[in-house]
C-alpha cells in the first residue's frame, strides 16, 4: 500500500507551484466557461429576488424545494474539510497530507454557496439584517429558540473557523510564495503571508495554533451539521421530520458526501495539474478505506430511521415510507439513491484494485454524492408532499426549470472558486509534503526493511 | 487483575534509559528488553495471595448475584410483577455496556494499526468473558419480559407482526452470538501465547497451553491466517455489539413504554457502550499495573492515548444525548413530554442528574486537562467516575420502563407517571454479584494466558525504536502494509 518516494524539496516547490509561478494551458478557458455559467446564475437570482420566489413555481404544500435541498447538501460537503485536516492531525494520520489544503479548502467554497440558498429561500433578502440582533433602537430581536436564526449562526462560525483554519495551514506557503515573485504578486504574498520566515518560534505557533484549531473546530464541524438536521428535527408538524435520530445522521451523511468529494477533486487535480508524485493511489487507498467506516455506518443510520419512522405504527407516518418506498416515481428514485449512496459504490471499494484505480474512484465518489443528493432530496421534499389536514392542495411538487438552473450554478460557482484560489496558492501544503519527508523513517526487521514514520514523543 | 507473584519485572532497555538522562523534557518512558519479555508475562500468570483474596472476595459476591436473581424468580411475586424486574433490567444493560464495549478498545486501533493498542489488546479482549455472566443475567430476565401480544393486543415493538417471542428468542441468540464471538477473538489473540504457555511453562498451564494451542509453531501461513482471524472476528464483534445494543434497548427499554419512539436510542446505548468499554479497560489496566507488576509494559502511552479516547466518547456522549433530548424538548407533543416526565424529570431525576455529571460533565472538566490525561492515576479514576455515571444511566432508563404499568403498554402514549421503585435486597445482590461474577471469570483467565500479550509486546517492541530527536525524544514506528 505504501509507496513512499524521496522528492527532493527543489522538485516539490517546482511541482507544486506549478499552478501559481505559471499558468497551466487550460485554466484561463475553464474559468471564463465557468465564470459564464456564474454569471448566468447570478442574474437568475437577481431576477428571483426581483421578481419574488414564484418565479421557481415552489407552491404548497412544498415550500422547501431543491433549493433546500442543496443548502443541505453544500452544507454536508463542507463536513469533507474538517473531517479531514482535523481528525486526521489529531490521530496523526501521514496519509492525510496532501488532502488537507483541497478538503479545507472545498468546506470554505461549499460553506460560501451553502449560505446563499436560505437567503435566496427567504426571498426578502434585504431583510436578512434581522436575524442579527443589532435593532436596538426598535427593540425588534431575533427569537434565539427559533432553529432558523441557530442556523446562520452555526454557518457563521463555521466558516470563520475554516477559513482561519485554512490561513493558518497556508502561512509557509505563502511565505514560499512571497520568495519566489516579484511585483504585485510579491506584494500581494508578502501582505498575506504576516511576516513568515520559518523561525522555530513561527513554526512552534504554527503547530500549536493548528492543533488548537482542529480540536476547537471539531465541536463546531459536528454542530453545523447538526443544526441544520434540527431545522427539520424540531418541527413536530411535517411527517418524517420529528425524529430524534437527524442530527448524528446528518452528520454521518455529510461526512460521506463531504469525503467523497475530496476524492473527487483529487482525482481532478492529480490529472489537471500532473501531480501524481503527490497525490499517488495509496491517498485513494486511504480514503476509501475511510469511507467504507462512514459509509457502513451512514447504512446503519437510515435503517435505523426507517425502522423508527414506521416503529410509531402511525398511519401518516407509515403511509408517508410507502410512498417513498413504493409509490412511482419514489420508489425507482429509493433504489437509485441505496445504489449510487451505498451499494455501488461500497461493493467496488471492498476491492483493492478499484480503490487504487484513480478513474474508478472519480466515478464511484460522483455516485456516492448523486445518493447524498437525493438522500436529502427525500428528507426534504418527501415530508412536506404528503396531504396533511390543513394542506388542500394535491398537485406533486416537481423540481421547475429555474430550480435546476440554480443548483447548476451553484456546482460551477463551487468550481469557479476552487479554480480561482489553485491559481494563486498551492492545493496541495508544500510544508505539509516536506515534513513527511522528514518524518518517513524505515526500521529493519530481520531482512525486511519495513516503512516507518517518526513522531515526538508527548 | 493479574496478582502478580513475583518481583516487579525490572529489565529495562539500558541503551534508552541512557537516553533518558540529561534531557531537557520529561524521561522518555522505560521500556522492557525483548528478551524479558517472555518470562516477565508467564510469570504472571502465577497465582499469589493477592489474587486468592480477590478470587475469593469475588466468587462470595457472585454467591450473593446468584441467590439475588433466584430470590427474584421464586421470592415475592416472582416474574409475574415487571416492576420488580427493573433494576434486573438495568444490572443486564449495564453488564453489556461495560463488558460489552470493551474488547472494542482493541480493535479499531488495531485495524488502524495503531502501535500503542498492541499491549492493550488482551486486556480488552478479555472481557468478552465477562460476557458470559451478562448472558446468565439475560436468562433469568427473559422470563419477567412480556411477549408481543398481552390481552389480545400487540404492543409496539421493532418486531411489528413477528412472533410473540421473538424478542425472547432473538435477544438470547443476539447476546450469545455476542459472547461466542467475543471469546472468539480473545481465543484468537491468545493462540500464540497459548503455544507460549506450553512451551515456556509447566504443569497444567502447559497441558492446557498444549491443547488450546493447536499445534501454532508461528509459520508464515499460521500468522497470516491468525491476523486475518482477528480482524474478521473484530470486524464482526463490533456489528454484533451494535445489532445486540439496538435489541436490548429497544427490547428491554423502550418498547416497554407506550408513545416512546427514540430513533437515536440504540446508538445512544451503543455509544455509551464504546464509552464505558474504554473505561473498563483503563481500569483494568491500572489493576495490572497495581497489583500485577506491569508498570514497563501498560505505561503512559496507552493511558495517555485512552485517556484521549475517553475524553472524545464523553463528548459525544453529551451529543448523541442532546440530540435526542432537544428533539423532545422542542417537539411539545403529549408523547414527547411524557418521555422528558419519564427518562429525565421525573421519578428517575436523581439517576439522571448522577449520569449526566458522572458520564458527561466531570469527565470532561477533568479530561479536557493534559495533566490529567497524561498520567496513569487521573483517566483511572475519570474512569471509574464513568462507570458509576453509566450504572445510574441504566438505573434511569430501565428502572423507568419496567415500573411502568403494563396494563397501559397498548396506550397510544403513557399517560400516568409511574412512582420511584426502590431497590431491594434482592436487586443489590444482583447489581454486585453479576458484574463480579464476570469479572471473576476474567481473572481466573488471567491463569491461562498473561493480561498483556506476549507476541504483541514482542511486535510493539520490535515495530517501535526510540530515538533521540533534537532536544527531546521520538518514537520510530513502523507502519507494515
Amino acid at each position: 500500500m505504501q509507496q513512499r518516494r524521496v522528492i527532493d524539496q527543489v522538485h516539490t516547490n517546482r511541482v507544486l507551484l506549478n499552478g501559481q509561478l505559471a499558468t497551466p494551458k487550460w485554466w484561463l478557458p475553464t474559468v471564463t466557461l465557468l465564470g459564464l455559467f456564474v454569471v448566468v446564475g447570478w442574474v437568475l437570482i437577481g431576477f428571483m429576488l426581483n421578481k419574488g420566489l414564484g418565479v421557481t413555481g415552489l407552491n404548497r404544500p412544498v415550500f422547501w424545494g431543491v433549493m433546500i435541498v442543496t443548502f443541505v447538501f453544500w452544507v454536508g460537503i463542507s463536513h469533507a474539510g474538517i473531517m479531514i485536516s482535523a481528525i486526521l492531525r489529531l490521530t496523526q494520520a501521514e496519509w492525510r497530507r496532501p488532502v488537507t489544503r483541497t478538503a479545507e479548502l472545498l468546506t470554505v467554497c461549499s460553506l460560501l454557496t451553502a449560505l446563499l440558498f436560505p437567503a435566496m429561500q427567504d426571498g426578502r433578502v434585504w431583510r436578512d439584517y434581522w436575524m442579527m440582533p443589532m435593532d436596538w433602537a426598535r427593540g425588534v430581536w431575533p427569537n434565539p429558540r427559533s432553529p432558523l436564526i441557530w442556523d446562520p449562526f452555526a454557518i457563521g462560525t463555521y466558516l470563520t473557523g475554516a477559513t482561519l483554519f485554512l490561513y493558518v495551514a497556508l502561512l509557509p506557503d505563502l511565505g514560499n510564495l512571497r520568495d519566489r515573485t516579484k511585483g504585485v504578486m510579491h506584494v500581494f504574498y508578502s501582505v498575506l503571508a504576516l511576516g513568515w520566515r520559518g523561525n522555530p518560534r513561527q513554526w512552534k505557533l504554527q503547530t500549536v495554533g493548528g492543533i488548537l484549531l482542529s480540536a476547537l473546530m471539531l465541536p463546531i464541524f459536528v454542530s453545523v451539521h447538526s443544526v441544520v438536521s434540527w431545522d427539520f428535527a424540531v418541527t413536530p408538524g411535517v411527517e418524517g421530520w420529528h425524529s430524534t435520530i437527524f442530527a448524528p445522521y446528518f452528520v454521518i451523511g455529510a461526512v460521506h458526501s463531504g469525503v467523497s468529494a475530496v476524492v473527487t477533486v483529487m482525482a481532478l487535480m492529480r490529472w489537471l495539474w500532473k501531480w501524481d508524485d503527490f497525490i499517488r493511489p495509496e491517498h485513494f487507498d486511504a480514503l476509501a478505506r475511510l469511507l467504507i467506516v462512514v459509509a457502513t455506518g451512514w447504512l446503519g443510520f437510515t435503517f435505523l430511521e426507517l425502522i423508527f419512522a414506521v416503529y410509531s405504527q402511525e398511519g401518516q407516518e407509515v403511509a408517508l415510507r410507502e410512498m417513498q418506498i413504493f409509490t412511482w416515481p419514489w420508489n425507482a428514485w429509493f433504489i437509485v439513491f441505496l445504489l449510487t449512496g451505498y451499494f455501488i459504490p461500497v461493493g467496488m471499494w471492498l476491492f483493492k484494485s478499484v480503490r487504487n484505480n484513480i478513474a474508478l474512484m472519480f466515478w464511484t465518489s460522483i455516485l456516492v454524492n448523486v445518493g447524498m443528493w437525493l438522500e436529502r432530496y427525500f428528507i426534504v421534499v418527501g415530508g412536506l408532499s404528503r396531504k396533511t389536514p390543513l394542506v388542500n392542495s394535491w398537485a406533486t411538487y416537481r423540481p421547475s426549470a429555474y430550480e435546476w438552473a440554480i443548483m447548476a450554478w451553484s456546482f460551477a460557482w463551487v468550481s469557479f472558486l476552487l479554480l480561482l484560489f489553485a491559481r494563486f496558492f498551492p492545493l496541495v501544503p508544500l510544508f505539509e509534503q516536506k515534513e513527511s519527508q522528514t518524518f518517513s523513517a524505515e526500521i529493519k526487521i530481520g531482512r525486511a526493511r519495513v516503512p516507518a514514520v517518526l513522531r515526538e514523543q508527548e | 487483575m493479574a496478582s502478580h507473584a513475583g518481583s516487579k519485572p525490572q529489565n529495562v532497555d539500558p541503551a534508552h534509559k541512557a537516553e533518558s538522562h540529561g534531557a531537557h523534557h520529561k524521561p522518555a518512558a522505560e521500556r522492557p528488553l525483548p528478551e524479558q519479555v517472555m518470562p516477565d508475562l508467564v510469570k504472571t500468570t502465577a497465582a499469589g495471595s493477592k489474587f486468592k483474596v480477590a478470587a475469593l472476595v469475588l466468587a462470595g459476591l457472585s454467591v450473593l448475584g446468584v441467590i439475588g436473581v433466584v430470590g427474584r424468580l421464586f421470592g415475592g411475586t416472582g416474574a409475574a410483577d415487571q416492576k420488580e424486574w427493573g433494576y434486573v433490567a438495568a444490572t443486564l444493560g449495564f453488564m453489556l455496556t461495560v463488558f460489552g464495549g470493551a474488547p472494542m478498545v482493541s480493535v479499531a486501533p488495531s485495524m488502524a494499526k495503531a502501535n500503542w493498542i498492541r499491549p492493550v489488546t488482551r486486556i480488552s479482549a478479555l472481557f468478552s468473558l465477562a460476557g458470559v455472566a451478562t448472558a446468565l443475567v439475560l436468562l433469568a430476565l427473559v422470563v419477567a419480559l412480556p411477549p408481543l401480544v398481552t390481552e389480545g393486543a400487540r404492543r409496539r415493538s421493532i418486531w411489528f407482526d413477528a412472533p410473540v417471542y421473538s424478542p425472547h428468542f432473538w435477544s438470547i441468540v443476539g447476546l450469545v452470538g455476542l459472547v461466542v464471538t467475543g471469546i472468539g477473538l480473545w481465543y484468537a489473540n491468545s493462540l500464540p501465547d497459548f503455544a507460549a504457555m506450553r512451551d515456556h511453562s509447566n504443569g497444567w498451564r502447559q497441558r492446557w497451553g498444549k491443547k488450546l494451542a493447536r499445534g501454532f509453531v508461528g509459520t508464515q501461513g499460521q500468522w497470516r491466517s491468525l491476523r486475518l482471524r482477528i480482524g474478521m472476528l473484530g470486524t464482526l464483534y463490533f456489528l454484533v455489539l451494535i445489532f445486540v445494543h439496538f435489541l436490548i434497548s429497544t427490547d428491554f427499554a423502550m418498547s416497554m413504554v407506550a408513545g416512546w419512539r427514540d430513533a437515536i436510542f440504540p446508538m445512544y446505548h451503543s455509544l455509551g457502550s464504546l464509552q464505558a468499554g474504554i473505561a473498563s479497560t483503563i481500569i483494568a489496566m491500572w489493576a495490572a499495573r497495581k497489583w500485577g507488576g506491569l508498570d514497563k509494559y501498560l505505561g503512559h502511552d496507552q493511558f495517555w492515548a485512552l485517556g484521549k479516547l475517553l475524553f472524545a466518547f464523553s463528548l459525544l456522549w453529551f451529543y448523541f444525548f442532546i440530540s435526542g433530548f432537544i428533539v423532545f424538548w422542542y417537539g411539545r407533543t403529549d408523547s414527547d413530554i411524557m418521555v422528558l416526565d419519564l427518562l429525565i424529570r421525573g421519578p428517575y431525576k436523581y439517576a439522571f442528574a448522577a449520569a449526566f455529571l458522572l458520564c458527561f460533565f466531570l469527565p470532561w472538566w477533568t479530561l479536557i486537562w493534559n495533566r490529567v490525561r497524561a498520567s496513569v492515576t487521573g483517566p483511572a479514576v475519570v474512569a471509574a467516575i464513568i462507570i458509576v455515571g453509566h450504572l445510574f444511566d441504566k438505573i434511569r432508563i430501565y428502572g423507568s420502563a419496567w415500573s411502568t404499568d403494563p396494563a397501559r403498554i397498548h396506550e397510544r402514549f403513557l399517560t400516568v407517571i409511574p412512582q420511584t421503585h426502590y431497590p431491594d435486597v434482592f436487586d443489590i445482590f444482583v447489581i454486585v454479584g453479576a458484574p463480579a461474577l464476570g469479572i471473576l471469570l476474567m481473572l481466573l483467565a488471567s491463569r491461562m494466558v498473561p493480561v498483556v500479550s506476549i507476541w504483541d509486546m514482542k511486535q510493539f517492541l520490535m515495530l517501535s525504536k526510540p530515538v533521540k530527536y533534537m532536544k527531546g525524544h521520538a518514537l520510530i514506528v513502523a507502519k507494515p502494509d
